[in-house]
């Protein structure tokens, strides 16, 4: 029987080498999702980020980082490379970040989508780290898989077919 | 699950009154607007998680039909009316007078409709409170977005910034004659603006 899905919440992350595990983070909005994987050892994670940036100075460690992109991904950094990932090696993605308010008047009004992408390409390009894929931005959710043993990554959008990014 | 909440029994029960107030106001607007008379049952009221949302609606990754709107002034907050895709093509059905099952997509003529509904919906029941609170409050036109359950809750989620973790829930049934469907619509105000509001005016 096939495992179930280790479904990812609003704030919350995942760090797996379990080549059975899939790790999602359902229809993602202006929510971020941040993929990080390391082909050599096959340690997958998965981050799913509500807000762009912590304002009163979290540290990676606190709880609730996982809820802002920024110290979000530093935090995933470390839990990956404390597994055993090589951060040189990691294949990074990003995922999401849409803004899906598309009425007149409220549009550009508060954008988290785009102010998301900003902050994960800041803090990826302050840790060196390069983004290898990304399907962001828009007007529509997804939903993001990561299939620990093959190392993929897959994005669904809605009336879609899942397809490989 | 209401006792930990900041938020009091009598705050609860004045805006349940302001509820089936601004509701039944909504639902004589309606049928004014399309001839036939559609009725409202007496809204329920209730404060929920936020997080609880999903799993009301079906799912994160559930089809869905979601009409925000923002309002501003005295008051600052957001009301989204969220239904499940399927039931949002029966609302439209019963409003535009078509035999259940009639509507199969969500186009402009449909997204309209139920735009109009959330819009009459909303602003009937901030015109109700703000009248008992003798404040002014102004809400934005409706916007109508036809997406995943979690992409259309990001709006709401991202907006709150989880500083208000509770929200209000409003359901109500929209009736045509026998024909019946549900609706739900999730009130995120800023909590501490409306005690005070509704506090200075009791």
């Amino acid at each position: 029987m096939r495992k179930d899905p280790i479904s990812l919440g609003l704030g919350e992350r995942a760090v797996s080498r379990n080549p059975e595990d899939v790790l999602v983070a359902y229809g993602l909005g202006s929510c971020l999702g941040i993929s990080m994987i390391d082909p050599q050892t096959r340690i997958s994670a998965l981050l799913h980020a509500v807000l762009p940036g912590a304002t009163n100075g979290l540290s990676a460690s606190d709880p609730n980082a996982h809820k802002y992109v920024d110290t979000g991904i530093e935090s995933l950094v470390d839990a990956v490379v404390k597994e055993g990932a090589n951060k040189a090696r990691l294949i990074v993605r990003i995922i999401g970040g849409a803004n899906m308010l598309i009425s007149p008047g409220m549009a550009n009004s508060f954008d988290i989508g785009t102010r998301n992408m900003e902050s994960a390409r800041r803090t990826l390009q302050r840790l060196n780290l390069k983004i290898a894929a990304e399907e962001v931005g828009g007007h529509t959710g997804r939903t993001v898989h990561v299939y620990v043993g093959a190392s993929r990554v897959t994005v669904r959008v809605i009336g879609e077919k899942e397809r490989d990014i | 699950m209401v006792e930990n909440v900041p938020f009091d029994q009598d705050l609860l029960e004045k805006l349940k009154t302001i509820a089936s107030e601004g509701i039944s106001n909504a639902a004589h607007g309606f049928s004014g607007m399309v001839g036939r008379k559609i009725e409202v049952s007496n809204p329920a009221l209730k404060l929920v998680p936020l997080l609880t949302i999903p799993a009301m609606v079906g799912g994160p990754e559930d089809d869905a039909v979601g009409i925000y709107l923002r309002f501003e002034g005295d008051m600052v907050g957001q009301i989204m009316m969220i239904m499940p895709y399927q039931k949002a093509l029966e609302l439209a059905d019963l409003l535009m007078d078509l035999p259940n099952g009639t509507t199969q997509r969500m186009n402009s003529m449909e997204r309209s409709a139920l735009g109009e509904l959330g819009n009459m919906c909303g602003t009937f029941f901030l015109n109700s409170l703000a009248k008992l609170a003798g404040a002014s409050i102004m809400p934005s036109p409706p916007a109508v977005m036809v997406d995943m359950v979690g992409a259309i809750l990001d709006i709401v989620v991202a907006t709150a910034g989880g500083i208000s973790e509770q929200v209000l829930l409003m359901q109500a049934n929209f009736m045509d004659g026998p024909r019946s469907v549900e609706a739900n619509f999730w009130v995120i105000p800023d909590m501490n603006a409306l005690k005070n509001l509704l506090k200075k005016n009791s």
